[in-house]
């Protein structure tokens, strides 16, 4: 009995092409129109807060062959190292030529908070567009405002070395389906400003759940056990949970844990720098008192 | 007579027993070493931070004798880095892969460390101290960055 008869065969290709649709128009990223950006004026401070929040330069780094641009510069392709391949996030600084100088405002709202590169392609979620997109549009117009004043710098992109990255994009694309949540972060009407405030930078800007909360099975963050600690999304080590931080005796209070965002193990705090953590702190230790104390009372109140 | 060989037996037995372990526990003794090194500096760091902060009066006895606990208990630290006391293996460590692909990294991150220790260790007021104290602080967190890795 011939089971692989010329009908399979044409059924069976027929499947196939229309799997191979539907993975092309289920990878198709979903972007945001001109109707999503906002009018609003830029605002400058709050612009720089938020970048602080963000962490861009944690990522951002400027290549060590560039010359006399410091660390802080967000110039861009230094090595980051993921478990698909090593990317070279590229110049965040307003360079025309290099930097994001050209670009228009709905692109950089595209890249940051849905995670499309101007071209239309999926970016890598190591870029934390996840957390990002529960940001207010607003704050990431402002964001881009701040590195529009810095100094422009030249720093060329460089290709990442990740094979099949074409396939990996489109791969991402089909993931965001169950990947990227990108309901507005809304205030809890119960908690105080502080709280609300806290709750909005750990969660949206900070992105501190890309490496406190587990992933479930489809690598999407598991809300049910969100902050719990697992581990490492970079493949070594493990992250601790930040639940019942007081509880557990980490901290004395919110003040206490504050004071630690702020000052970190350079002033006796321990376990706060291995594992990219040190970057973070050093980012928040940029932000007002008021804010970092809105992170602790946050984090302080998860059981 | 029999009991002769028997023991005989049962002594080489021991030994390669207690051999075959030997490296083992030559690892778990490292690691605990380091360990107890790294709290020491720890407890100095509890001694000096509240003068930093103000919250204590500067004593410099108090600051002379924690760094002293602390070099007592990092003396052997050459010594606690085979390649057994890796992460990945059977033991629990916070030690990261990076120390043994990146010697002289870690060497220098060592190296910051021993300065800054020796700065704060020749500060003879309070003053001096509260210049020397940041890089000793910045050098544990500059070794942890990279060489550390939490396995909580
Ligand atoms: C945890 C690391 C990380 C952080 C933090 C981060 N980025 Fe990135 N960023 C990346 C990576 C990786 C890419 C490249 C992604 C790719 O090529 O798919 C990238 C790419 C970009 C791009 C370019 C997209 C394109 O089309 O090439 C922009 C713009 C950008 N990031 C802005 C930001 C801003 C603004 C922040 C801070 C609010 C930030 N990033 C924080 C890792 C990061
Ligand atoms: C790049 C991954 C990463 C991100 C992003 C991150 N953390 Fe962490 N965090 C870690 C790791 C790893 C540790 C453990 C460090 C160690 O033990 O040396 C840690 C430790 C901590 C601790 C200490 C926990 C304890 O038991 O004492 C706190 C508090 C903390 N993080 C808060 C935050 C906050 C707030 C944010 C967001 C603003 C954040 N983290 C974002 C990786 C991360
Ligand atoms: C040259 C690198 C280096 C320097 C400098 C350093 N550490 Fe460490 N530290 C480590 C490593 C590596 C570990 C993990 C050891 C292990 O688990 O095997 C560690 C672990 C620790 C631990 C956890 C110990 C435990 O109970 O398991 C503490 C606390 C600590 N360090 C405090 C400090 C303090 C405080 C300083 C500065 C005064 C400091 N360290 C300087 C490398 C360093």
């Amino acid at each position: 009995m011939r089971l692989f008869t010329r009908r399979t065969g044409l059924a069976l290709a027929l499947i196939a092409a229309l799997g191979l649709a539907a993975f092309w128009l289920l990878s198709a990223p979903r972007p945001l129109t001109a109707a999503d950006v906002p009018g609003h004026t830029p605002d400058l401070a709050n612009g720089k807060i938020l970048y602080h929040a963000g962490g861009c330069i944690s990522c951002h780094q400027p290549s060590p062959e560039l010359a006399g641009v410091e660390n802080t510069v967000p110039a861009g392709g230094a090595p980051l190292h993921t478990p698909v391949g090593t990317l070279y996030p590229m110049n965040l600084t307003p360079d025309a030529a290099t930097g994001i100088g050209q670009w228009t405002d709905l692109q950089f709202l595209n890249a940051v908070m849905r995670g499309i590169s101007p071209e239309g392609e999926n970016l890598i979620p190591a870029l934390p567009y996840t957390s990002y997109a529960h940001m207010k549009p607003e704050d990431v117009l402002d964001i881009r405002a701040y590195l529009a004043s810095l100094p422009p710098v030249t720093s060329p992109e460089q290709e990442a070395d990740i094979t099949a990255l074409p396939l990996i994009r489109r791969g991402v694309g089909l993931w965001k389906w169950v990947g990227l949540d990108t309901t507005p972060w809304k205030p809890d009407p119960a908690q105080s400003e502080s709280w609300n405030r806290g709750s909005y930078l750990v969660n949206g800007p900070g992105h501190c759940q890309e490496c406190h909360t587990p992933r479930n099975v489809f690598m999407a963050l598991d809300e049910s056990r969100a902050f719990a600690g697992g581990p490492h999304p970079e493949g070594k080590g493990k992250v601790p949970s930040l639940r019942g931080l007081i509880e557990r005796g980490r901290y004395t209070d919110a003040a206490d844990l504050a004071s630690a965002l702020k000052d970190g193990e350079a002033m006796g705090y321990d376990g706060l720098a291995s594992g990219g953590m040190g970057q973070v702190q050093r980012n928040i230790s940029q932000l007002p008192e008021s804010d970092i104390q809105a992170i602790a009372d946050y984090i302080a109140s998860l059981k | 007579m029999v009991s002769k060989i028997a023991m005989g037996l049962f002594t080489a037995g021991v030994l390669a027993l207690g051999l075959s372990s030997a490296a083992m526990a030559d690892a778990k003794a490292s690691i605990e070493a380091r360990e107890a090194c790294m709290k020491a500096n720890g407890a100095m760091m509890k001694v000096m931070v509240p003068v930093i902060k103000g919250q204590k009066p500067y004593d410099k006895a108090a600051n002379d004798a924690a760094i002293a606990a602390a070099e007592a208990a990092c003396a052997g630290w050459a010594g606690w880095w085979g390649e057994d006391t890796k992460p990945g293996g059977d033991l629990k460590t916070e030690a990261k892969a990076e120390i043994w692909t990146d010697p002289a990294g870690f060497e220098a991150a060592g190296g910051a460390y021993m300065k800054a220790v020796a700065a704060v260790k020749a500060s003879a007021d309070e003053a001096s101290f509260k210049a020397a104290f940041p890089d000793l602080g910045k050098s544990c967190q500059g070794c942890h960055e990279k060489f550390r890795q939490a396995d909580q």
